[in-house]
């Protein structure tokens, strides 16, 4: 019991990173229809920008505003002058996973050139440790988890409260329809990658402010967690994903105080195994079952 | 022409030879099937593992290398046993990997499978030796044939240049027969191939097995010849290579495959070996990397079909097709 306790605490904070990451990959994916796989790698290079903007003195929060910022401008522009032009061009959905995977190379290997392959962490001031019923947090694990459900919450206001949450909604289940009632899908569909660009820079700053170090894959590597969390929530469910983040992040912090470290992201595979061979559609979804079927 | 040079060349064929049958058996895949196997490294890994394992003999107690299930197998035998672990590798994934998802789904788990394959292999140090890798595999035939070292590169290529024949053979059936007609009619319309009565997973399957037994079999020439096979010869990224080297030729057309496999990972990366070294380490690699990242960007813009696109295969009216062909006015166009 002792190594239990302890090791849900460090699942929630595991989980906090995931739901933001998570979510931000889902809702690109539902909205845009484009499967990012560089999703991993602009976490990388958001996590680098902040790590530049520690570097020259200024606080973490302002890191993590920067790290947010670069994720939205970066995601924007991605869509703007590749993805959509290649989209327009006709190309199809093996050669857009193929199209992001070489932004993938692309990014991580330009973040290896010009940092060089080292080890890098956050400067930061040193964390307190804060005991809550048995779990040890750090203030810094405790700042993941409130910016975590902070953006949630923000998530779940916009997508239910707003006018653009609804267009968001309305063009993942069916962009023609959506457009055809009069919704400005172009805008929606930037405004997508806008938020959800922001999610993974965010999540970028937050993965490696638990961490000791990062390198130029950090992020590529936590593309494991993510995906398996998608999936498990429903390609394109934001609800699904919060859900998927809490039993991987959790499951994933047990095993390894269970089993070993090694296996944090084994179990993350195993419980995608097992999503696909008995759920394929994730635990949270009507809109996906709808899809497959269209698809 | 000087013995340094002979060096060299044998060991570019063996390589391109090597980077062919690869080439083929993902074209199997993806070129025909339309299978995005971002796994196919492990695949070739796999095989790689099975023929060292195969060839080292037993692991020895406390010895620098431990490893599962070491024999000293003669010759063939250790690269056709690669081909089958590729092959059951393969039917292993596709058990849940290949099933009637979205294409995207599929793609993403293959990604991560070959993520994942890669942290087991390096953390579970028993198996292959975890990250240093199994090394000092004895070459096949070496002690048998009496031949300089020359003699023996030049050798290997006959090997290599023979198997290749085999697996070309191989390809050539799968692709120019109803079967290889069946597996491009999922790829560019699966439903329609479903409504004909055709077993689309179980097809699908089948080109994923047999895409799986080639990279097992290139794995094993590899590491026959190199002698050595560690966590950091197949990462992910090497598997995006060899999809590079498909779309680059022309993805489903053999022939097409072939130049490139012969223009990317062989002329292309071999080239830069002569380039000086400058900046920090690893700074070539990195730059290496993000060219070939650009070249596939770059051909998916421009020249999607590659450098020889995949024949449009036309066939001939029969009497059946003649009394349901449309209107003469509307065929116009096409």
């Amino acid at each position: 019991m002792n190594t239990l306790v302890p090791a849900i605490g460090f699942g929630i904070v595991t989980a906090s990173i995931l739901a933001v990451a998570g979510v931000g990959f889902t809702l690109q994916f539902g909205v845009t229809n484009i499967l990012n796989l560089a999703y991993g790698d602009i976490m990388t290079a958001a996590a680098f920008v902040a790590y530049l903007v520690t570097g020259a003195g200024f606080s973490v929060w302002l890191a993590l505003a920067a790290g947010a910022a670069f994720g939205s401008v970066f995601s924007i522009l991605l869509n703007r002058f590749l993805y959509t032009p290649f989209v327009r061009r006709g190309t199809r959905l093996f050669g857009m996973i193929i199209v992001t995977i070489a932004v993938s190379l692309i990014l991580q290997n330009s973040l290896l050139a010009v940092f060089g392959a080292s080890f890098f962490s956050l400067q930061m001031p040193r964390p307190a440790s804060v005991h809550i019923a048995g779990m040890v947090f750090t203030t810094a694990q405790l700042a993941i988890i409130g910016i975590a459900i902070v953006a949630m919450l923000l998530i779940h206001l916009l997508l239910r409260y707003t006018k653009l949450g609804k267009a968001m909604r309305a063009t993942a289940t069916d962009p023609e329809l959506a457009r055809n009632c009069g919704i400005a899908t172009d805008r929606v569909i930037d405004l997508a990658w806008a938020i959800s660009g922001a999610l993974c820079g965010l999540a970028g700053v937050i993965l490696v402010m638990n961490v000791t170090s990062f390198t130029d894959t950090t992020g590529a590597q936590f593309l494991i967690p993510i995906i398996a969390v998608a999936v498990l929530g429903g390609i394109g469910q934001p609800y699904g994903a919060m859900l998927g983040a809490l039993v991987i992040g959790i499951a994933s912090e047990l095993a390894a105080a269970v089993i070993s470290p090694d296996y944090k992201n084994v179990v993350a595979f195993v419980i995608l195994v097992i999503v696909l061979l008995a759920r394929p559609q994730g635990i949270l979804s009507e809109i996906a079952t709808r899809k497959e079927v269209a698809a | 022409m000087s013995v340094a040079w002979q060096f060299y060349i044998s060991t570019v064929l063996v390589y391109l030879g090597v980077d062919v049958m690869a080439c083929w058996g993902l074209n199997l895949q993806f070129g025909v099937a339309g299978l995005v196997n971002f796994a196919f490294i492990i695949f070739q890994a796999a095989g790689a593992y099975t023929a060292a394992v195969l060839t080292l003999g037993p692991a020895t107690k406390g010895g620098f290398q431990q490893y599962l299930g070491g024999a000293h197998w003669p010759f063939p035998l250790p690269i056709l046993a690669a081909g089958v672990v590729g092959g059951l590798l393969a039917v292993l994934v596709g058990s849940f990997a290949i099933r009637r998802l979205r294409r995207d789904y599929e793609a993403m788990v293959m990604l991560v499978v070959s993520l994942i394959a890669t942290s087991i292999a390096t953390n579970q140090v028993g198996l292959v030796n975890g990250p240093n890798g199994l090394a000092l595999v004895p070459k096949p035939l070496a002690t048998m044939v009496n031949l300089t070292p020359i003699g023996y590169q030049w050798l290997f290529v006959g090997i290599t240049a023979v198997i290749c024949l085999c697996v070309y053979w191989l390809v050539h059936i799968v692709t120019s027969s109803p079967l290889g007609r069946t597996l491009r009619a999922i790829r560019d319309n699966e439903q329609a191939a479903a409504a004909l009565g055709k077993n689309v997973t179980g097809l699908r399957m089948l080109a994923f097995v047999l895409g799986g037994v080639i990279a097992g079999v290139s794995g094993a020439i590899l590491v026959e010849f190199i002698s050595a096979w560690s966590p950091g010869s197949w990462l992910y990224p090497e598997t995006f290579v060899y999809f590079t080297a498909v779309i680059v030729g022309g993805s489903g057309n053999n022939l097409g495959v072939m130049v490139g496999a012969l223009l990317v990972p062989v002329a292309f990366l071999e080239a830069t070996r002569f380039v000086p070294q400058f900046g920090p380490p690893g700074f070539i690699d990195a730059l290496q990397w993000i060219i070939v990242g650009v070249l596939a960007l770059v051909f998916l813009w421009f020249w999607p079909r590659g450098v020889i696109p995949e024949r449009r295969r036309r066939f001939p009216p029969t009497a059946q097709s003649e009394a349901r062909q449309p209107l003469p006015s509307t065929r116009t166009g096409r």
